[in-house]
């Protein structure tokens, strides 16, 4: 028996790096590889993009896809809803409605009307904005929901959660027929802080897209005569999340040791001039870069040129760039309050505070060739296994327990 | 069967404790005396695995000791077990110093350091385990005469070197790629071969003293039945399970031949395996039972001593053996880089120790040859997820080497610091050195 699974996703193919875009294409990758028949109902942020998106391998060819127009991003809290609103015309702001609960509201009843037409086995939805449109469906299919958690508010606003998004959450657990954390990390965040049981949720870690040869820049070493200085690399959003401010308490512990060592700061957000102005009040205004967004392609040459990367996240229900810079051959740090460090064996895991500890990894790394040598070779080996095909059959495998 | 043909029972039990790495920061190194040990976790673990383990244990065999005569066991008790009893245990020092007040117990020879010395260097390695026979006949009052190397660690070289040296007998692993289909129940020889000039020179200023056997006799782990109750005893899924004195005692006699040679981790009581699974009334039980069916317990000296076989067997080792995992070889310690890296690194200073005559530094580097601290950094079973095969007081094997190296890069940087003479200031201090860098 074929099983068709109603999905309301947010981007796809994936419009950011790591995250929740990646992870969801890989898990619908992964699905139909395993047979499953797959409805993907995406929102669109911006309406003119949405031509790009006819470009689908010939493997994806049951994805059917649905868009529904809305204005959601999924990174935005009601705030940064709020400013994009106003950037809007007039006009488009009267169609998807000034604030971000009747953008959602506005969401949830489209999608329901858009598949009134399918008819799924199981109705599976990714993250709180589309909570409220997977339980309408269930509903309106009388069919088992499945909520995917990829990251709480909680992660986000470091425990000072948005109270509407935490109750919009919360609601999806509770009305899920199960749920899908993306790590234990995520799990036990899930029981302790929104009284959900943990019989009730299943953990299924993201996988990672294998890395091709060409993807894999050469070291600098090897393409530069005269060494080139260390470089520690940060990747990501620039939010309290991702613990931009631990990284630069790292770097200055790192600079105190070894001031031939340069830093890289990947990324942008709301915390990007806080960033900088720490930065040269810690001194390190020669020795460390802003890159502001990065490319995939620039991505790939930033981990090949690290010596070591640090992901020093305040709370990260996974963390996928920690393994994308693994897959790359580059050595990681990363915070044990992370769903990563529960599938990361070789590398390190530090508490995100203890950053004197993070620097003397760095340090270590920078010091020990072998070290460096052995977590180059080991780690992309040990992601091998950990692969979207067995991943998705995992979660097939819990539709499969809710039809029975 | 008639009691004559009733194999002998050896038990032996290996008792050691490492010393942990203290979290050291690189800040630290060159700065001053680092502590690189962490007192508080090694008091910590010694006194919870004394409690479990060691005193009732021990005290257990000293009662079976005095009540029944043909009851004995074996000990091999590390150099660094026995500096922690000084620092963290005169109880467990003293209790076993009863057990030998019994004079059915005997002391085997080891390297004091329980490190891996016999695979990197000779002159360290006789010049360790020289120290642990002193040491033990100092608490114990007896020569150890038999030799068993760090996690048993085994080969046909090592084995002539340990003759050399004046033992009369080594233990060894029955590994079955070496046995090929035979019983490990019966004492083997290594195959004689002359060894070359130097090692017997640097072998000669070791001497364990007396006259240089002619024979060396091997006593193999039977590991199935070591392991039924070292690993499996409390195993609820093993078909051996509950496993009784009785059936463990038919499986004994079934099993035959001239010895059954049961090595274990001491630790096998009240840590390995918890109190609550029976593991001490299994132990309790043995003897009396023993007594019953005519079968007698007997040390590795006593083994080998009342084989009267003209044939001895030939064991052939040519690449080291240990008791560890699956393979049986040296991978738990020397698989990765790291592990590699870290134990060369390490011997790389041996000369510089020596020559510095420092007996704190010499202390400093000889306790960083535990084998524990390699252990630390395998990663053979690591990427499968399988965390616990290993168990390991550090987060993860990196965090091992992390440690490890830094310990190792403060004794490298004090071994190149000029040597401070307490009297000698000043000029007098600088005449000093350059004499020295002239010498």
């Amino acid at each position: 028996m074929s099983l068709r699974s109603l999905m309301f996703g947010w981007e796809y193919p994936p419009l950011h790096l790591g995250g929740l875009g990646v992870a969801c294409q890989g898990l619908v990758q992964g699905l139909i590889k395993n047979g499953v028949q797959i409805t993907l109902v995406l929102p669109h942020p911006v309406p003119t993009e949405s031509e790009d998106l006819a470009i689908l391998s010939p493997t994806e060819k049951h994805v059917e896809r649905i868009r529904v127009q809305s204005m959601l991003s999924p990174y935005e809290g009601s705030e940064g809803y709020a400013m994009r609103t106003v950037r809007m015309s007039k006009e488009l702001q009267q169609i998807y409605g000034a604030d971000l609960p009747e953008a959602v509201a506005h969401f949830t009843a489209m999608s329901v009307d858009m598949t009134q037409d399918t008819n799924p086995d199981i109705v599976h939805c990714h993250d709180w904005m589309t909570y409220g449109a997977g339980m309408a469906a269930a509903r309106y299919h009388d069919k088992p929901l499945v909520t995917h958690i990829h990251a709480t508010e909680l992660d986000r606003t470091h425990f000072h959660p948005n109270e509407w998004i935490y109750r919009m959450e919360r609601k999806g657990f509770q009305a899920a027929d199960r749920i899908i954390a993306v790590s234990n990390y995520t799990k036990n965040l899930l029981t302790e802080h929104y009284g959900i049981p943990a019989q009730k949720i299943s953990v299924v870690h993201n996988a990672i897209q294998p890395i091709t040869a060409q993807d894999r820049e050469p070291p600098i070493q090897a393409i530069s005569s005269a060494p080139k200085p260390p470089m520690v690399l940060f990747l990501g959003r620039l939010t309290i999340q991702k613990g931009p401010i631990q990284f630069l308490e790292m770097a200055a512990a790192v600079h105190r040791f070894r001031p031939d060592v340069t830093f890289v700061i990947a990324g942008e957000g709301n915390m990007m001039a806080e960033v900088i102005n720490r930065a040269c009040a810690m001194g390190l205004q020669d020795c460390i870069l802003f890159t502001g967004k990065v490319a995939n392609r620039e991505a790939d040459k930033l981990y090949s040129q690290a010596a070591c990367f640090v992901m020093p996240s305040l709370s990260e229900p996974f963390g996928l760039v920690a393994l994308e810079a693994m897959a790359h051959g580059t050595p990681v740090i990363i915070s044990k309050q992370s769903g990563a460090s529960e599938v990361v064996r070789h590398g390190f895991a530090i508490d995100f505070w203890d950053t004197e500890k993070m620097a003397d990894c760095v340090l270590t790394i920078l010091r020990e060739q072998p070290l460096a040598q052995q977590l180059r070779s080991e780690a992309p080996r040990s992601l091998q296994h950990l692969t979207w095909m067995k991943q998705a059959s995992q979660v097939r495998s819990i539709y499969q327990s809710l039809l029975s | 069967m008639t009691p004559q043909h009733m194999p002998l029972i050896c038990l032996y039990f290996q008792v050691h404790q490492p010393y942990r790495l203290r979290d050291i920061r690189i800040t630290e190194i060159g700065q001053g005396k680092p502590e690189y040990f962490d007192a508080e976790k090694n008091r910590a673990i010694f006194r919870k695995v004394a409690e479990k383990c060691y005193l009732p244990a021990n005290a257990l065999i000293e009662e079976l000791l005095r009540t029944y005569p043909n009851f004995s066991v074996a000990y091999s008790l590390s150099g660094v077990f026995l500096e922690q009893c000084k620092e963290y245990g005169p109880d467990v020092l003293s209790s076993f110093q009863r057990l030998a007040q019994t004079g059915k117990v005997e002391f085997l020879a080891e390297t004091y350091y329980h490190s891996l010395s016999s695979l990197k260097s000779l002159e360290e390695f006789t010049e360790q385990v020289h120290i642990h026979a002193q040491r033990i006949e100092e608490l114990f009052g007896q020569r150890p005469t038999v030799f068993r190397n760090t996690e048993l660690i085994y080969s046909n070289e090592l084995s002539q070197i340990a003759r050399l040296m004046g033992f009369r007998g080594i233990l060894a692993e029955g590994a079955d790629h070496l046995l090929n289909g035979r019983s490990p129940n019966v004492p083997f020889t290594p195959p004689t071969f002359t060894l070359p000039k130097e090692i017997g020179r640097v072998i000669h200023q070791q001497r364990q003293g007396g006259k240089t056997p002619e024979q060396i006799t091997v006593l193999l782990k039977n590991y199935r039945l070591s392991d039924d109750v070292a690993f499996r005893f409390s195993d609820r899924s093993w078909v051996g399970f509950p496993l009784t004195s009785d059936r463990f005692t038919d499986w004994l006699v079934q099993s035959g031949g001239h010895s059954i040679n049961l090595f274990m981790d001491y630790e096998t009581f009240g840590e390995h395996q918890w109190e609550d699974t029976g593991i001490f009334s299994f132990l309790r039980s043995l003897p009396e039972l023993w007594e019953k069916r005519g079968i007698r317990a007997a040390t590795p000296s006593q083994v080998i001593d009342l084989w009267k076989e003209e044939e001895t067997p030939v064991y052939d080792a040519h690449h080291a053996i240990s008791w560890a995992d699956m393979e049986r070889d040296l991978s738990a310690w020397q698989e990765n880089a790291i592990q590699r890296s870290a134990l060369e690194s390490l011997f790389s200073l041996e000369k510089a120790v020596k020559e510095r005559g420092d007996s704190n530094l010499l202390d400093l580097w000889r306790l960083l040859q535990t084998s524990d601290h390699f252990y630390y950094m395998c990663t053979k079973y690591w990427s499968d997820g399988d965390v616990h095969k290993y168990f390991s007081p550090y987060d993860s094997p990196y965090e091992a080497y992390r440690r490890f190296s830094h310990a190792l890069c403060d004794l490298k940087q004090r071994l190149e610091t000029p040597k401070e003479k307490k009297p000698a200031r000043g000029l007098l201090s600088l005449l000093n050195l350059t004499f020295k860098q002239k010498s």
